[in-house]
């Protein structure tokens, strides 16, 4: 009797056991709940606009334009000097030349725009799977391939021969190569021109940021100069001038919050300041919950780090009639700080002692002098270093598509043309400055255009990311009469040293004949 | 009146509010008593009705009744001799008496058995084992071979009862008083010897008619029983390496939890304190196992697989078992690699009595040593030797006019003449405190335990504590003699203000170092009350450590734990159970951090910030077990087999919100509101199953295998299997050892197992997650995951998505292979003990996040994947002494543990694993480098070569930098492209320049009482370990200006040439505070862990005092960190990780261990 009894039960037990263990190894299959995949992702166009906004979030990381960007054009251009001993060691290493291949505000960069390109890729291969409204695909696909171009010509002309990623990686191993200089170049002008073809001139006011067209053609025609073909930029760079383009009433107007999106605006990063002196340190840029401005006023303004401030070269090459010029450019003032100015909407005075660190010599007076370009200050008092803040960076101005025309038919041999673009830079409302000829800078020959051409968009465009592949291009071509960058070493300095987790992480990267490094690193 | 006491006590609990519906599950009643020991076996009572029955029946009555066996010879006793009993509720002793004084018979209680003999009998039989005495056909047969001989002790005197049987035979008999004895037996066969309390000993007849034998103590230990994972085991029979650390043991210094309880306890187990109070330490047993993961081992609470300790009160431990080797531990299989802690609470004893216990004591504590940080003046004079060699001027303030300025309106004090002592304004004394009563009591039905805990400790530092209250209630019933069922339940609730500067590089110990000392802690005039340097007047912005503590770290966690398990079990035969256990683990975490508005001049804040975090996790353990446990004559069988399953669910959300006034803290009318929530599930499925034999009680042999299922992996990955397998030899019950005088005791062991690394918990958060991932193959599209404003409107919530990982289907447990071979010696009845354990771990399959280059595009984001292997081959050394007899007792225990790790593999040769960059901290350059050949994570960076004199020495050495001048660092040029120097030091001059892993680690444990005084004293050391002091790259490293140490002011200068500070010279251009030598410093320490001196107050006293109401009272006092031995420079040697792989060893500014001092009281009801 009691036997059976525990028969029955083990035998009750066993069944039990063997239907919970049965039942439950199914159980082992689980998915993430609160994840989609990149199978059940960038199905339709809303999903794949989503995939674009992506591009232009990591456009405005830390990485990118809110700081690295900035500081990795700057550092290696002449307009450029310390502001004192707080400027950090990396920094530091570019700026003097010292730049190892493990410089972290390089890398930084350099994971910045293959990120871009990740993300470009990512789009512009799952738009094949989006067939609900093919007009935003098709827009999406334009945008992607204007930022792609974009990215593979930052990193051509800074590093060289670089890898080339035309699909998104979806799996370990698929390692690209470094491929040659023309390639990459020939590629970013591919994805220019078929962004230029597709993009819209213009957008919604909702929708003000995006690439537009002439982003696209100005973007195109920088690259085109860069890689030496004046007649392609030129013909590019006139497609702008046809939408509609002019330069603002104010010159200041560039740099300022309340005059975004103008009619001088080309391209321009979008910042906001969601919470004063907050900025997303998180370097990628990710992350909704996360400040959404730019780190440049805590590192350039006068009442913040001053990590950079303007050389005292670039301070000089402004016209002043104290140098016996016809007329002291008002852009000097519009351009920078200095001990006396006032700053706050006019309430305040800028003093010696608010501004940390080093101070700059101009025609042999001693006195400290700060970027007003994009500096917050002018409608903010003292308080807080302003990192996190909302002023939109520019990209592409108007003025810069003059500036790259008169280059372009100077070199094509149209003087009267380079002369009359250059003048019409100067004739900006508020700048008003002498025509070329000056008694300083004569244009009678093509060389003298080329002069006055570096001296216009050294003053016009100080500051703004443009002098170091300026000075690229230029030095190629045997322009300067001395060197401009002090430590320059030919075969060397011309380009940035390949990043070592690069080359430690990436065993193709010289599958394709190109040595892992560049020269002299 | 018990009874009655004890619903007392139930009550009152209930009116306290401790889950009544759970009390009335625990409580059944009692009603029987057990015996535990002798007074207690004899004063347990009974109700006994016998009717002219044979006194053997009525003893199996009694045993099975009370659950203790009679002992005794079917020949001396006249076991079927008819008695009449009738006993009601009388006590046992009482009933023996009745029975057993008209017929002669004497009898002792021995352990669990009660042993009966004759008055005047000089003869008995050989031990009857069962309670049910089968009497033996004991006809004297022609004996072949009259043996007499004398039964010693270890000092020689005479043994008395020791039985003698032939073996194989029934013929028996035992010593008398002289310790004599006469036999028959025939050449060939063999006497075995056998006394409670002696270890066996046998003797072959040979041509010697005459023996003697001396007879050798088995020490109490060897039956001691352990835990094993599922099942227990004598530690006679254990063939792993088990480590088995008592309750006294684990309540013996003044901590929080269980891992810092066992510090220095176990030999092969190191603890290191990792931060400030409510950190959980740095556990490893044997080693680090993982490179990408921590290697945290697995905790076991009652059979229950959990983590969160520190919500654990450790005063509720009867033992922990630790277990050491891959033998012992892949019973846990694929959770096992990090070894496996088991955690047995207390279960209250089958006294008949309740015992009330109270635990308390209080203390202080503070930080026990500071470093030399620059005053004012000192300050000033290191500005202007920093930037005036660079030619830069000194920040505005610095200048007279602004210098002498009060340091804020009102104030008499100007900058000049303040002097703020970082250190005296952050560190401060702190209150610890623990109290816990316990209840606990039983019969032979049912047993509890229930406490209640508290526990206090403030920081030594501003800002941070931890608090915790708990309540335990544990209870066991016998239903009847097929079920009996049982349950556990622990509920804690924390509080614990933290560091939320957590993991950042700008700890609030770098800012104490970096804050500059004329500046003021505290400013009336600012919002906040708080002031700090102003980066454009100051030129340095570091953060106020007090106000970041006080006013910024407004941070807290608090943290609700529910652990309950309640079993079933039946046992079908005594030998064959089956049990089937449930269990819930359910942790609740609030953590509120809120950031009040606040304007320090430095540093603002416009909107205050409130940020929510919310978990839950709830797992649900299924445990269906059957064992068999039987000996047959010599062959001993038990058999374990198990079915398990462990699921966990949790839920995570965080929600951020800015509020436009300090007043509010919540959510209600924020703005700029964002929240998100995710869900996560996992399960791992089991098959357990595992075999041991012995033999003879000499040859032990122990196999299983565990079947591991985890949802963790890819379909097709999920199922893997552990198998393990150990061999034991106690060459002390073999013959040719019986006659050993000085080896008590004697095995040998050797284990092989294979473990895996626990796949649940260990993946890292997915953007937007408060939760570990569940699902590392699957590689996940960030929606929404980022935002863009265009048009200058921030949409609410995310509008961009995006991908930056790749996944990897083939991913699985990381494997670890273990071979161990350990020898336990016992010397002089075991008042010697050595145990001890050599062993190989190779670990395979190790997970590695293998970085992709930048141009994935993945943003760092890594592919996880299973490459590489490891090795640490080690030996753990345990070596005691106890002298357990006389007025001064004492005993000595001393453990040491050797390792040596070493990377076998990684993804590719030549690859390298560097961490632990950081700008401040050296400009980025990473400090530890993980390759093949070499141990984990060894310190990497340049060797220093002494300080340039002179520019001819610069221009003579290998090429720097351009800006090297004499000053700098001469860096040693040990290689270049070609791997041969090149006469300039580059990055490939680098090299290992150390390692965090101590050749050996090392503690000393003394233990007294002296007539009612009670002392103990704690040594734990580690000795040839490396520390990269990151804290001086802050302090003396002079990259940027900030407040640093006085090291500073020793800098080169042409005139202060004998010197190993470099120049001071603003921008560092020759980068001197790279990672180098110039921070590697000896960690080595000994340190005098605790000392405790007590007094227990005579029980007659404590009688005629307080008229029996306590009966035990003791007080002590004690000191932690009373001093420590050592060379290192930093706040304190002990250093962690700053987020636990790879970065082990640097101290980037940890907060330090404490010195306490505490009073404690012990009292019992």
């Amino acid at each position: 009797m009691k036997r059976n009894r525990i028969y029955t039960f083990i035998i009750g037990m066993v069944l039990l056991v063997v239907v919970t263990m049965v039942a439950c190894e199914r159980q082992l299959d689980k998915t993430n709940p609160s994840y989609p995949t990149l199978d059940t992702y960038f199905q339709n166009a809303d999903e794949l606009l989503k995939g674009t906004n992506a591009i232009y979030s990591i456009f405005h990381a830390a990485q990118l334009v809110a700081r690295e960007w900035f500081f990795v054009h700057d550092l290696r251009s002449d307009d450029m000097a310390a502001g004192g001993g707080q400027l950090e060691l990396p920094r530091r290493q570019m700026l003097e030349g010292n730049t190892t291949p493990d410089n972290t505000v390089m890398n930084d960069m350099w994971k910045g725009l293959y990120t871009v390109i990740h993300r470009a890729n990512t789009v512009i291969y799952f738009s094949s799977r989006v067939t609900d409204n093919t007009t935003l695909r098709d827009r999406c696909v334009a945008e992607a391939k204007f930022f792609r171009g974009w990215a593979y010509f930052e990193l051509v002309s800074l590093w060289g021969p670089v890898p080339l990623y035309l699909e998104p990686v979806t799996t370990a191993g698929q390692f690209q190569s470094r491929v040659a200089e023309d390639v990459l170049y020939a590629q970013a002008i591919k994805d220019l021109t078929e962004a230029a073809a597709a993009l819209p001139p213009t957008y919604p006011t909702a929708d003000r940021g995006r690439a537009t067209r002439g982003a696209a053609y100005a973007m195109l025609g920088r690259v085109h100069m860069q890689n030496g073909d004046y007649a392609a930029a030129k013909t590019a760079l006139e497609e702008v001038k046809k939408l509609g383009y002019s330069l603002t009433a104010n010159y200041e107007d560039n740099f300022r919050e309340e005059t975004e999106f103008n009619d001088e605006s080309v391209f321009e990063t979008v910042f906001f300041e969601t919470a004063p002196n907050q900025f997303n340190w998180g370097y990628t840029g990710d992350d909704p919950s996360q400040p959404q401005g730019t780190a440049r006023n805590q590192e350039y303004s006068p009442i913040a780090w001053r990590n950079l401030i303007p050389s005292n070269k670039y301070l000089e090459e402004f016209e002043k009639t104290s140098q016996g010029f016809p007329k002291t450019d008002p852009r000097y003032k519009m351009s920078v700080y200095e001990t006396g100015d006032t700053y706050n909407n006019g309430a305040s005075v800028l003093t010696d002692a608010d501004q940390n660190g080093n101070s700059s010599t101009v025609h042999g007076v001693t006195k400290k002098v700060s970027w007003r370009k994009y500096s917050l200050i002018y409608k903010h008092g003292k308080g807080g270093d302003r990192a996190g803040g909302g002023i939109n960076h520019r990209i592409i101005r108007y003025a810069e598509v003059l500036l790259m025309l008169a280059e372009c038919e100077n070199e094509l041999n149209n003087p009267g043309a380079a002369i009359n673009y250059l003048n019409e830079v100067r004739d900006r409302p508020g700048v008003e400055m002498p025509h070329y000829p000056l008694t300083q800078f004569p244009v009678n020959s093509k060389a003298e255009i080329t002069r006055a051409i570096m001296h216009e968009k050294r003053v016009e465009l100080g500051g703004e990311e443009i002098r170091n592949r300026d000075i690229l291009r230029w030095r190629k071509k045997g322009y300067f009469t001395t060197e401009p960058i002090s430590y320059f070493r030919p075969n060397r300095d011309a380009l940035l040293p390949i990043s070592q987790q690069e080359i430690d992480n990436n065993p193709e990267l010289a599958a394709g004949g190109i040595g892992k490094q560049n020269n002299g690193y | 009146m018990k009874k009655e006491l004890v619903n007392q006590l139930i009550y009152g609990f209930m009116r306290i509010g401790l889950l009544p519906l759970l009390l009335v599950i625990g409580f059944a009643g009692i009603m029987y008593a057990h015996p535990l020991n002798g007074q207690e076996v004899l004063n347990r009572k009974i109700n006994l009705v016998a009717d002219q029955k044979e006194i053997r029946l009525v003893l199996s009555e009694i045993g099975k009744l009370a659950d203790i066996k009679f002992v005794y010879s079917a020949q001396r006793i006249p076991a079927r001799q008819k008695v009449s009993v009738t006993a009601q509720n009388r006590r046992l002793g009482d009933i023996l008496d009745v029975i057993f004084q008209p017929l002669n018979i004497l009898y002792y209680v021995s352990g669990n058995q009660i042993v009966l003999t004759r008055k005047g009998d000089t003869f008995s039989m050989s031990f009857l084992l069962k309670d049910v005495p089968p009497v033996p056909d004991v006809t004297m047969e022609l004996a072949p071979k009259p043996i007499s001989g004398k039964v010693l002790n270890e000092a020689g005197e005479p043994l008395a009862g020791v039985s003698i049987l032939v073996r194989g035979t029934s013929r028996g008999t035992s010593t008398n008083e002289k310790g004599e004895f006469s036999i028959n037996a025939e050449t060939g066969e063999t006497l075995e010897f056998s006394m409670v309390g002696y270890k066996v000993h046998l003797v072959k007849v040979g041509d010697n008619n005459a023996i003697e034998v001396q007879l050798v103590a088995e020490t109490l230990n060897m039956n001691e029983v352990i835990i094993v994972g599922y099942g227990t085991q004598r530690r006679s029979s254990l063939t792993g390496a088990i480590a088995s650390v008592n309750n006294k043991t684990i309540t013996a210094l003044p901590v929080p939890s269980v891992e810092q309880a066992l510090q220095g306890r176990v030999a092969g187990l190191t603890v290191t304190n990792n931060g400030e109070p409510g950190m959980s330490p740095i556990v490893r047993i044997r080693g680090v196992s993982s490179i990408n993961f921590a290697s945290d081992p697995l905790y076991v609470i009652d059979g229950f697989p959990t983590s969160n300790l520190m919500h654990f009160d450790s005063r509720d431990i009867e033992s922990v078992e630790v277990l050491k080797d891959a033998s012992a531990a892949a019973i846990y299989g694929s959770r096992a690699t990090n070894g496996v802690i088991l955690i047995t609470t207390k279960k209250g004893k089958r006294g008949g009595r309740l015992q009330v216990n109270l635990d308390s004591y209080v203390g202080t504590q503070k930080a026990w040593n500071t470093i030399d940080l620059l005053n004012t003046q000192q300050y000033l004079q290191y500005e202007r030797a920093l930037n005036g060699s660079a030619g830069i001027n000194p920040p505005p303030r610095l200048e007279p006019a602004n210098f002498n300025m009060p340091i804020y309106d009102g104030a008499s004090v100007t900058y000049a003449n303040n002097n703020t002592d970082w250190q005296d304004a952050y560190f401060k004394s702190g209150l610890l405190t623990q109290t816990n009563l316990s209840v606990g009591g039983g019969n032979d039905i049912s047993r509890f335990y229930s406490s209640a805990g508290y526990f206090k400790q403030d920081g030594i530092a501003q800002g941070v504590y931890y608090e915790r209250g708990n309540f335990r209630i544990n209870s066991e019933h016998k239903i009847s003699k097929l079920f009996s069922f049982g349950e556990n339940l622990f509920v804690s609730y924390s509080k614990n203000r933290y560091d939320n500067t957590g993991g950042s590089n700008r700890t609030r110990l770098v800012n104490v170092i970096r804050q500059v000392p004329y500046i003021p802690v505290y400013d009336p005039t600012t919002e906040g009350g708080f002031r700090d340097a102003e980066n454009s007047v100051d030129g340095a912005d570091p953060t106020n450590p007090v106000m970041d503590a006080l006013l910024l770290g407004n941070a807290h966690r608090k943290t609700l734990k529910l652990l309950g398990t309640a079993y079933a079990e039946v046992a079908f035969t005594p030998a064959l159970k089956f049990r089937s256990t449930f269990g819930v683990d359910h942790v609740h975490l609030f953590q509120h951090d809120f950031k009040p508005i606040y304007n320090s001049k430095g540093r603002s804040e416009s909107q205050a910030k409130i940020d929510d975090v919310r978990t839950t996790m709830t797992t649900v353990l299924f445990t269906e077990q059957l064992s068999f446990d039987k000996t047959f004559g010599d062959h001993h069988l038990a058999v374990t087999a198990v079915y398990e399953q462990q699921g966990t669910r949790a839920y995570g959300e965080q929600m951020v919100g800015f509020q436009s006034s300090n007043n509010f803290e919540t959510m209600f009318g924020a703005t700029n509101v964002s929240a998100f929530s995710t869900s996560s599930e996992n399960l791992l499925i089991s098959y357990v199953g595992r075999v041991n034999y012995e033999f003879a009680g000499k040859y032990l042999l122990s196999a299983a295998i565990r079947r591991d299922g985890l949802s963790v992996w890819a379909p097709g990955n999920k199922f893997a299997n552990f198998p393990s397998a150990s061999v034991g030899w106690r060459i002390d019950q073999e013959s040719f050892m019986s006659n050993s005088q000085k080896i008590s005791e004697l095995k040998i062991r050797a284990g092989w197992g294979e473990t895996g690394l626990n796949g649940i918990g260990i993946f890292g958060k997915l953007p937007n997650s408060q939760l570990a991932n569940d699902y590392p193959w699957q590689a996940v599209v960030s929606q929404n995951g980022a935002i863009y404003p265009f048009n200058n409107t921030m949409p609410s919530g995310g509008n961009a998505s995006f991908y930056n990982a790749i996944s990897n289907p083939n991913l699985e447990w990381e494997k670890t292979r273990q071979l161990n071979i350990g020898l336990d010696l016992g010397l002089l009845n075991n008042r010697i003990t050595l145990s001890a354990d050599y062993y190989r771990r190779k670990t395979d399959n190790l997970m590695l996040n293998v970085p992709t280059p930048g141009s994935f595009g993945l943003n760092n984001g890594g592919v996880l994947a299973n490459v590489g292997a490891m090795e640490n081959n080690g030996l753990d050394i345990q070596l005691a002494y106890n002298k357990r007899a006389g007025e001064f007792q004492w005993d000595l225990t001393g453990l040491v543990s050797f390792i040596n790790n070493k990377v076998i593999s990684l993804n590719t040769p030549n690859a390298t694993i560097d961490q632990g960059g950081d700008q401040d901290f050296g400009g980025g350059a990473h400090m530890t480098r993980t390759t093949a050949g070499q141990p984990i994570q060894s310190f990497y960076g340049y060797i220093v070569d002494g300080i340039f004199q002179t520019q001819d020495e610069v221009d003579n050495s290998p090429f720097q930098s351009d800006q090297t001048a004499p000053g700098d660092l001469k860096f040693r040029d040990i290689s270049g492209p070609d791997g041969k120097p090149d006469g300039q030091i580059t990055p490939d001059d680098r090299a290992f320049l150390g390692n965090y892993l101590p050749d050996f680690s090392y503690s000393l444990n003394f233990n007294a009482t002296y007539k009612n005084f009670d002392a103990s004293v704690f040594f734990q050391g580690v000795q040839g370990n490396d520390i990269f002091n990151a804290t001086r790259i802050i302090s003396e490293g002079m990259a940027r200006l900030f407040g640093s140490s006085t090291e500073v002011l020793k800098a080169w200068t042409p005139t202060n040439t004998n010197t190993d500070v470099p120049r001071a010279f603003a921008g560092d251009p020759n980068t001197n505070v790279r990672p180098s030598t110039r921070w590697i410093e000896k960690g080595s320490y000994l340190r005098l862990k605790n000392i405790t001196i007590g007094y227990t107050i005579p029980e007659a006293s404590l009688q005629s005092l307080t008229g029996g109401a306590v009966k035990t009272f003791r007080v002590y006092v004690g000191s932690q960190n009373l001093f420590t031995i050592t060379d290192y420079k930093g706040w304190d040697p002990e250093i962690g990780s700053k987020n636990t792989t790879l970065t082990n060893g640097i101290d980037y500014g940890q907060y330090p261990a404490a010195r306490s001092f505490l009073v404690g009281l012990q009292v019992g009801f």
